[in-house]
């Protein structure tokens, strides 16, 4: 409703009010998050001769690459075969790196709909999430299969993966919702964004432990929520262990303000895209 | 009746001229200079104009309501606001039920799906369920008249096709509110009838329509009520007939045509009437008509004649014109102060439409014009038997069957 309510809220009714309707849109307007997703699954798909098989094989490649340098070139203990270190890392960090990208550009590139039909702006980077999270899906095939060969079987813990992979979409959510708004109002996000994904994944967890890296860049590096998550998805299939609580907690407590954040901050933002894309 | 479906309250919507910083360059200047000075919504800043100043309107359920103006009036502004694309500065709007809206042909749709891809994601932005799209498919597609493609890719679709989709899909779905903004000029005749009669459908079913054209034949055809907008105001707010003659008035005044240099008469006064003295705006074909006018002469002039221009004022397409001189009047000469008056009596052999008549005064012999009076009459003709076209030639049609007498004989082939 584009009612205008006058007269005082306070701040923490507001928030709620905006909640609760972006709660509300959400539901109202799912068939179109699936359309959404479902139309740029198929996009991305239409013209490949692999289709999903790309989804594997690209964190299969930087694997096969990463693999020769850290057990050839400089050998590197991780506890575990190296591949499957590799593999996974890439492909936790993938998932949340192409979401980024393309939830950057969805507002941009869908300038006719943004300027001609209403619907919830949130629509675009959350389709893109999900767009991602089937890519995902389906590369974790690899790590099936990575995980059969070096004859690694998971234990009880298991069981944590739904919460590991929730705190990895709530975190790459919010900043694909932040990364869109950003991006339409400021066109430099996209350059930005691109030096800042390089560097940012050198200091996470993707390819070697960071814990090496840690005496110099300490507190940034324990800021960073991504290497707990990628962190926790090797403990629990792996390792057979639960994920360092303090450091995964901080990530998850961090992934979920975040989220909130950004979400109420991209709604209240909402009514400019139209004039501003 | 109970609550109105469209509201429209003191609308006021504020817009930028040029570019806005795009760069992170600009942020921080501007930044800086929005929090030194808080700026009230109700001033214009450097470069912003109002879109709309004050509008109000309401349209109650199940009414068709049109909305008329010249380009830049406001009218697409309006709309996008009724449908959240775009939020007001002042004031507020609203729309109870669900929303069709046709703003641009196919906006929603997506180069790279199929036609049948976009069916479903139209009716997903139009916030229905697929179940839903689903059952109305066979019947969207039949309307659209384009079966045969829609499995095919959008991109390759000819703008007529995607028009025609795009309102097939808004106009089968089942909106509460149906917003329709000059989307029926892509359609070829037939379609456009097509599409006049299902909105006309819809509303008699309680849909209520807001219907944004410059087609004013379309819009007298399907609306009771219009609003006439210029530079974002509301000019006018009542019956379509009052609300054409309003919008024609100011079209008149505010026109750039006119190749006078420097008038040599003014109009006074015009009057049009049917023949037997009824002062009438809507009239059948083949009625007689006369278009009474009184000219003051402000500089001295000679040599000159008048002339009428009619036009139809949907295309402004020049249907006939003609001159005093061309029909074998002598040539005239006039002094300034002196009033001329004049009359012009004709048959209207017009098929149905929007015409109006342009009164000149011309020196034929330079080729110059002392008086141009754009639309100093407007009349429109009503009937429903043709099917297009500008002139009523008054056709009968006769046929008789008769048995062929010569049998059909097989050609001999040539060697």
């Amino acid at each position: 409703m584009s009612t205008v309510e006058w007269g005082y809220r306070s701040a923490g009714q507001r928030l709620a009010d905006d909640v609760r309707e972006m709660l509300r849109e959400q539901r109202d307007y799912r068939e179109l998050l699936y359309q959404m997703t479902r139309r740029d699954l198929m996009l991305r798909y239409k013209q490949t001769v692999m289709g999903f098989g790309w989804a594997i094989f690209m964190p299969l490649v930087n694997t096969v690459v990463f693999s020769i340098i850290f057990t050839r070139v400089a050998p590197l203990d991780v506890g575990m075969p190296y591949p499957l270190f590799a593999f996974c890392g890439l492909l936790t960090w993938n998932f949340s790196a192409s979401a980024f990208r393309f939830a950057m550009i969805s507002l941009t590139t869908n300038t006719s709909l943004v300027t001609k039909v209403y619907f919830p702006r949130e629509i675009f980077p959350l389709s893109a999430v999900l767009v991602a999270l089937v890519d995902f899906a389906v590369g974790s095939v690899g790590v099936i299969a990575l995980m059969a060969y070096y004859r690694v079987t998971p234990t009880w813990t298991l069981l944590a993966l739904p919460v590991i992979v929730l705190v990895h979409v709530m975190f790459t959510a919010s900043l694909c919702l932040l990364l869109a708004m950003a991006n339409l109002f400021y066109r430099d996000v996209k350059y930005i964004f691109e030096v800042v994904v390089t560097v940012w994944m050198f200091a996470t967890a993707v390819l070697y432990p960071v814990a090496s890296l840690s005496n110099r860049f300490g507190l940034l590096l324990q800021l960073n929520p991504m290497t707990p998550i990628i962190e926790g998805y090797r403990s629990v299939l792996m390792r057979g262990s639960l994920p360092d609580p303090v450091s995964f907690g901080v990530a998850a407590t961090m992934s979920a303000v975040l989220l909130v954040t950004c979400w109420v901050a991209f709604h209240r933002a909402e009514f400019q895209f139209a004039e501003n894309v | 009746m109970g609550e109105p479906a469209v509201i429209f309250d003191r609308v006021w919507k504020k817009f930028r001229r040029g570019e806005r910083h795009d760069s992170l360059r600009d942020l921080f200047p501007s930044l800086v200079r929005r929090m030194v000075r808080r700026q009230p919504s109700g001033d214009l800043a450097d470069q912003e104009f109002w879109a709309l100043q004050d509008v109000s309107f309401e349209a109650s359920r199940g009414e068709a309501l049109g909305i008329i103006g010249p380009n830049g009036a406001g009218k697409s502004t309006s709309l996008k606001l009724l449908t959240k694309i775009l939020r007001p500065t002042r004031g507020h709007c609203h729309v109870n039920g669900r929303v069709g809206a046709v703003i641009e042909v196919a906006a929603g749709f997506h180069p790279d799906l199929t036609g049948r891809e976009n069916v479903f994601l139209q009716g997903a932005i139009m916030g229905m369920k697929r179940t839903e799209i689903a059952r109305r498919l066979d019947e969207i597609v039949d309307f659209s008249g384009i079966s045969a493609f829609i499995d095919t890719p959008v991109k390759r679709y000819s703008s007529g096709m995607q028009a025609r989709l795009g309102f097939s899909v808004a106009a089968h779905l089942e909106p509460d509110v149906l917003f329709i903004d000059e989307v029926l000029s892509v359609g070829d005749m037939s379609f456009q009838q097509k599409c006049l009669e299902r909105m006309r459908e819809n509303v008699r079913a309680g849909v209520t329509l807001v219907f944004v054209s410059h087609n004013l034949q379309a819009v007298a055809a399907l609306c009771k009520r219009a609003l006439v907008c210029g530079r974002g105001r509301l000019l006018f707010d009542g019956p379509t007939e009052q609300a054409l003659t309003v919008y024609l008035q100011a079209a008149q005044t505010t026109s750039a045509r006119g190749g006078t240099d420097q008038p040599h008469f003014r109009l006074l006064n015009a009057a049009f009437k049917t023949r037997d003295g009824r002062v009438c705006h809507t009239l059948r074909p083949h009625t007689e008509c006369q278009l009474t006018a009184e000219i003051e002469c402000l500089i001295d002039a000679e040599d000159f004649c008048i002339g009428i221009e009619l036009e139809r004022t949907r295309d402004l397409l020049y249907c006939y014109g003609t001159s005093s001189e061309e029909l074998g009047m002598p040539l005239r000469v006039s002094r300034s102060g002196e009033r001329i008056k004049i009359s012009i009596d004709f048959t209207a052999h017009l098929a149905r439409g929007h015409y109006r008549i342009n009164l000149n005064v011309r020196q034929p012999r330079v080729g110059r014009f002392l008086l141009f009076a754009e639309s100093a009459a407007d009349f429109v003709i009503e009937e429903h038997e043709t099917y297009d076209g500008v002139v009523d030639i008054a056709p009968r049609i006769a046929m008789s069957t008769e048995t062929a007498k010569t049998e059909y004989v097989q050609p001999a082939t040539i060697a």
